[in-house]
């Protein structure tokens, strides 16, 4: 299993695109919440004067918040994952992986111990982030808080990045794959989970793939605004969990059938 | 003499097309053996699918007496279509990678790259190499580890005369050294020149498989030529066991038995009172067995 994350580690320590694409994430998800920490960035277009969200980086509820822009800023690794498993195509070099020795079941086991990896890759940076935040707005006796968000940020990772994995397999081509993923991702989805709330009482359209870990790490002022109203929530947050590693498993089965029953 | 591949009753088809019908046949140890076809024949389709990266429809087979198929390609060296690596990265850390998967041969990849006039350009990225560069570091990469068995698809593919020349001579020298080799190629002066055994494959039939030798063994042509044609014409004609005759550039190709030996014809002459200025055994070549097989 070493070996395998180790040789996926040669071919993307030499890649530019991937030190681009992890880069901007390390750089944008920090500077980002600076600047609404800081109040030059207004989330509400500075027009109510109230700002909650900046008030939102002490150890309570930074991990909720960062959870929450992480669950934005995620998209850029996993265009990286789709980047990473569609090269292989493109290079031919899934093939020669098989002809040099790997099962299929290696090179695809390969590729998800990447995902694994980079899923807890951005968990820690979350949490290297949110100490620097915390303790920048807040008292070190206050740490580590609320912290059971930065669970759901490794939950949200793995799913965003195995259903890029996913796309990558289904489709082949980054171009083709990445804009499938927008798609989805941006419109496809939301419209399939509004109509499905719509169409029954219970909002199953939460449940959708990528939703299912979004529900987990709501935007902070909603969080903020539900401590002073009383919601009741239809789905927990335990079940958001149990379905998100649920599509991470229909996902691995998906692209493991693929992947052993077809040509390369 | 043991076999290093078995392949039994092997069928695939892409859609309608049925790219190989029933394909069987062995490939002997210490064999150079030629998979030759014309485009389109299916040998590609018959080195992918016993490299794993296609699937057949039906038929079986068999590496190395039964290794498992993973561990026996990380025995073997291949060069499958097209040279595949990492376009971003160099020569020196794509063989790292193919080195790692196969678990040995890290250490061997300056011996390599220097058998394939490489060395100079081993920290050269890969998308910089011409084509015929990035051939030479995929059969680099196949010589990783000393491989006993080696398979190469079309392994002179965009090269020049030289390098052409270069590789059949490192094929022909891994044989001397005892390696088995498969070769897939459409080129067959190239099969002709290097090749022990034989495969011939036409819109994914088998059309025949054996020893080129035997393949090829009762079209032999012994090639003969003197002063006085018109007189060795009439006198070779009459020789029993002489079939055909046919006058080629001042010199005659004699169609014979396969007993018949260039020293019986010399004697023969000789004994007619006519001395020979050129007698050579010439094979039929390939090309004319090739053709005739695959516009049957």
């Amino acid at each position: 299993m070493n070996n395998l994350l180790s040789i996926e580690w040669m071919k993307v320590k030499k890649y530019p695109t991937f030190w681009i694409m992890a880069g901007m994430f390390a750089f944008l998800l920090p500077l980002w919440n600076y600047g609404i920490n800081k109040g030059f960035l207004k989330m509400d277009g500075g027009k109510s004067g109230i700002d909650l969200i900046d008030k939102a980086y002490n150890f309570n509820n930074v991990w909720g918040n960062l959870g929450w822009w992480t669950s934005v800023f995620v998209v850029f690794i996993s265009v990286l994952v789709i980047i990473l498993a569609t090269n292989e195509y493109s290079f031919r070099t899934n093939r020669q992986n098989i002809i040099d020795g790997w099962t299929r079941l290696q090179a695809l086991h390969a590729k998800w111990l990447m995902v694994f990896a980079l899923a807890a890759g951005t968990t820690i940076y979350v949490f290297i982030t949110g100490v620097i935040f915390g303790i920048a707005n807040d008292t070190i006796s206050n740490f580590p808080g609320d912290i059971t968000s930065l669970f759901y940020v490794f939950i949200l990772s793995l799913n965003y990045y195995g259903f890029a994995l996913l796309i990558a397999y289904l489709f082949k081509r980054s171009g083709i794959g990445i804009g499938i993923f927008f798609l989805y991702h941006m419109i496809i989805e939301n419209l399939a989970r509004s109509f499905i709330n719509w169409r029954f009482d219970y909002p199953a359209g939460d449940l959708l793939p990528l939703q299912a870990s979004d529900e987990l790490l709501p935007f902070p002022l909603v969080e903020i605004a539900k401590s002073f109203v009383q919601t009741e929530e239809k789905i927990t947050a335990t079940t958001f969990v149990a379905v998100s590693l649920a599509w991470v498993a229909v996902y691995y089965i998906i692209s493991r059938f693929r992947l052993l029953k077809t040509d390369w | 003499m043991e076999t290093i591949l078995s392949i039994n009753s092997i069928s695939k088809s892409y859609g309608p097309i049925q790219a190989l019908k029933n394909v069987s046949f062995n490939v002997p140890q210490g064999s150079v053996f030629g998979i030759l076809g014309p485009n389109g024949s299916g040998k590609t389709t018959m080195l992918g699918i016993i490299l794993d990266v296609l699937k057949a429809d039906a038929g079986t087979y068999q590496w190395l007496g039964g290794t498992p198929n993973a561990e026996a390609r990380r025995s073997i060296g291949s060069l499958l279509e097209t040279p595949n690596f990492y376009h971003y990265m160099t020569a020196w850390d794509n063989l790292e990678i193919a080195a790692a998967i196969k678990q040995h041969g890290k250490d061997d990849r300056q011996a390599v790259l220097e058998k394939t006039g490489l060395w100079q350009r081993k920290s050269s990225k890969f998308k910089t190499f011409s084509l015929g560069m990035k051939q030479r570091l995929a059969i680099a990469s196949t010589l990783l580890g000393n491989p006993d068995v080696l398979v190469f698809d079309e392994p002179t593919n965009g090269l020049d005369p030289a390098g052409i020349a270069e590789i059949r001579e490192l094929i022909m020298q891994l044989n001397r050294e005892g390696k088995t080799i498969i070769m897939a190629s459409h080129l067959l002066d190239e099969v002709e020149k290097v090749c022990t055994h034989v495969a011939i494959l036409k819109r994914g039939d088998l059309l025949l498989s054996g020893k080129v030798d035997e393949v090829l063994v009762s079209e032999d042509q012994v090639e003969v030529s003197a002063t006085d044609i018109p007189a060795l014409l009439s006198i070779i004609s009459a020789m029993p066991g002489i079939h055909n005759v046919k006058q080629i550039n001042g010199a005659l190709q004699l169609n014979c038995d396969s007993h018949i030996t260039p020293a019986q014809v010399n004697e023969y002459c000789m004994q007619n009172g006519i001395a020979l200025s050129h007698l050579a055994l010439r094979k039929k070549s390939l090309e004319t067995k090739f053709m005739e097989l695959t516009n049957k």
